[in-house]
């Protein structure tokens, strides 16, 4: 089968035109360094099957950082029959040099100049047709976004590869050509076949960023437009869910409440309130997730990430961190894995462990579904979105600390240097793409360790025979007694040790381990938790949660882009820590103030 | 190219203000480090011209059709000379 790789400089719509041709949903976001993993996909062109390859984006073929890294060893390894390159139209002058070290390289790539509707509108003109006779490539002006010119960029591939000859894997530093004799071979191509006004003016995004990046205001926009969207997340998201409880409740009773007449009573508690309702309970919760994704992905979309990194980069500095690290605890919001593996863009190696470092202490959107369930149970509609504004600047407050704490060890010199896009208006189809993601990624979730986790929730506090369910006997309770003397002094009740351990593999679990534990869901659970713990003691009981370890994939993450575990040891047995002292001191300052 | 011309006042990317503009004519730092930087738009030659900073945080630079943001530390590195 025939392979192409997508090349290009970051953020230049590489990964929607991958999309696309092929179908698939790699994701997309306006912030250079989204993909930095390969992403293959299977498609027909032209009635024979290819393999295409979308690819992290690339400066240089000097390859430093770990994402070019990516493309380097793939270029350097892979047998590729035809390169595409994808250049942003409205910065040519910027971006082909790079096409042409890619051409000297004896790739005959084809070259898609994109976001050809932003140059357009930027009055830039483009002769393809003249740039294609005299750089000997195919040139085909295309807008990955609204799928003008897609035929033609087909065409224009199908054409090449027929007279291509793949191109073996090599050296490909020892091929680099000079690059002041490029730049200047770029310089006269744009001047001869490339009209531009003498200045470019981006009216809109200058307009937009003169209040986003005041420098008073810009960072109380942040923070209030960081409130709006957990307040949205929280208002939508609460009756979203209990719709879904609702539905999944109506199902139970027209469906599976008759069998309690058929199966023993053991098996039915097992299948229903175990099972049924314990994956149920967590399942409730998707709607909120997906809420939360649309909303991150219209951010993301936007390019305000990368405001977002100026605004914070001074504080960051001062943590020995930089306005990415920042982004990526933003990214962190949606789950740590993406947001450790969005690292891959800084070359420092202390850097990308400091930052590795403070990104699991970012509250995952499972953790999210955690604090929602606890905050409704336990706090008035009125005070819960304010609670989970506070668990998010907590968040931040631990991941700056120990920035602080072991910032001194891992110093770098790397510099910050960063592209500012334009903004762009989100595209729907992402954003939905982004939603339909989440739910094929909690199905996938559901089938694996939740189903497990819950089942062994429900043996734990169900088994040895002849134990009072959920209560005394149950080796659950007899964990719960081994680590009474930890959990006493941060005012959690010792029956959940269970409910946290399985919450170490994925928070999600954390919910559905409740219902498992209790055989309760619905007004009876939030009851329940009500008996359980006192607004103060969920408080406690949320810092834990949040701090005390990130999930198991985050840890798998950690070390496989560390590749040490002394780092991820360290960084386990730090969170730990930190969980407990700042539950401890939280729990018992509240106390002593007498709450 | 603009090399050859006498150079003026030579003074670095990280002392301009905003909405000044002015000619690179080198990048000092580690080998990498300068490859980098000129790979994202700062070559020798080009104007640039800056469009915002602060007392602290870095600064928006644009060169070319790129806008960049980067710390004063790292403009201090970039060279330039007045251009008219
Ligand atoms: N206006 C316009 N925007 C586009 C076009 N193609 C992509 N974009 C936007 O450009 C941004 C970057 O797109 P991506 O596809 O993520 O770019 P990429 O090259 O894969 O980026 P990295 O993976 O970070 O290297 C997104 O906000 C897209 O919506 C286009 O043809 N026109
Ligand atoms: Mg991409």
């Amino acid at each position: 089968m025939k392979r192409i790789a997508i090349v290009g400089m970051p953020n230049t719509g590489k990964s929607t035109f991958f999309n696309r041709l092929t179908g698939s949903s790699s994701r997309v976001g306006n912030w250079p360094g989204v993909t930095v993993e390969l992403l293959g996909a299977h498609t027909i062109l032209g009635g024979e099957a290819v393999e295409v390859v979308d690819l992290p984006g690339i400066y240089d073929l000097h390859g430093f950082s770990d994402d070019e890294q990516v493309v380097r060893s793939f270029l350097e390894n892979n047998a590729v029959d035809q390169v595409v390159m994808i250049l942003n139209a409205s910065q040519l002058d910027h971006q082909l040099p790079l096409a042409l070290q890619i051409h000297k390289l004896g790739m005959q790539p084809v070259l898609l100049v994109n976001m050809i509707d932003e140059a357009d509108q930027l009055g830039i003109r483009i002769d393809a047709e003249s740039l294609s006779a005299s750089l000997n490539c195919p040139v085909v002006l295309i807008s990955a976004r609204n799928g003008t010119g897609m035929t033609a960029a087909t065409d224009a591939l199908l054409e090449n590869m027929q007279s291509v000859t793949p191109v073996q894997p090599s050296e490909l530093k020892a091929h680099l050509h000079a690059d002041d004799e490029i730049v200047s071979h770029a310089e006269l191509l744009v001047s001869q076949h490339v009209s531009s006004p003498s200045l470019l003016v981006r009216k809109m995004t200058e307009r937009i960023d003169r209040v986003l990046l005041h420098p008073v205001l810009g960072l109380p926009l942040f923070f209030l437009a960081m409130f709006l969207v957990f307040q949205t997340v929280y208002t939508l998201g609460a009756p979203l869910q209990e719709a879904v409880a609702w539905l999944l409740e109506l199902f139970r009773g027209w469906a599976l409440d008759p069998l309690a007449n058929v199966l023993p009573a053991s098996v039915f508690g097992f299948l229903v309130n175990g099972l049924y309702d314990g994956v149920g309970t967590v399942a409730s919760f998707v709607p909120v997730i997906i809420l939360f994704f649309f909303l991150m992905a219209i951010v993301e979309d936007s390019g305000y990430l990368a405001r977002a990194a100026y605004l914070t980069d001074a504080l960051m500095a001062r943590l020995g961190l930089d306005g990415r690290g920042f982004v990526m605890l933003l990214m962190g919001f949606g789950c740590n894995v993406p947001a450790l593996m969005g690292t891959r863009v800084m070359r420092s190696r202390s850097l990308r462990l400091l930052s590795m470092l403070v990104i699991p202490f970012s509250l995952c959107s499972a953790r999210l579904q955690v604090f929602i369930f606890i905050t409704t149970a336990l706090f008035t509609p009125k005070q819960a979105p304010y609670i989970l504004f506070f668990m998010y600047l907590a968040s931040f407050a631990a991941a700056f600390l120990t920035a602080l704490v072991f910032g001194r060890r891992l110093k770098s010199d790397e510099p910050f240097v960063l592209e500012l896009p334009p903004y762009r208006k989100p595209v729907l189809f992402q954003v939905l793409m982004r939603g339909w993601h989440e739910i094929s990624h909690f199905l996938r979730r559901a089938s694996t360790f939740i189903i497990t986790g819950v089942i062994l929730v429900w043996w734990l506090t169900h088994y040895p025979e002849g134990s009072t369910p959920g209560g005394a006997g149950t080796y659950a309770s007899m964990m719960g007694d081994w680590m009474k003397p930890v959990l006493d002094p941060i005012g959690i009740s010792s029956i959940m040790s269970v409910v946290l351990l399985i919450g170490f593999v994925a928070k999600e679990i954390v919910i559905g381990a409740i219902v498992a534990m209790t055989g309760l869901e619905g007004a009876a659970l939030n009851s329940y938790m009500t008996t359980q713990m006192d607004g103060i003691q969920a408080i406690s009981f949320m810092l834990f949660i949040l701090l005390y370890t990130p999930c198991l994939s985050t840890l798998a993450t950690q070390l496989g882009e560390s590749r040490s575990w002394k780092f991820t040891g360290v960084s386990l047995a730090w969170s730990l820590g930190l969980a407990w002292v700042v539950s401890f001191c939280f729990y018992q300052g509240a106390r002593a103030l007498g709450y | 190219m603009h090399m050859e011309q006498p150079q003026k006042t030579l003074s670095n990317l990280s002392r301009l203000a905003t909405g000044e503009t002015a000619c690179i004519t080198g990048i000092h730092a580690p080998d990498d480090i300068r490859l980098r930087l000129q790979a994202m738009g700062l070559r020798t030659g080009r104007v640039a011209r800056v469009i915002r900073r602060t007392r602290l945080g870095p600064m928006q630079i644009r060169v070319g059709s790129v806008d960049l943001i980067m710390r004063r530390r790292d403009a201090a590195r970039v060279t330039i000379t007045a251009s008219q």
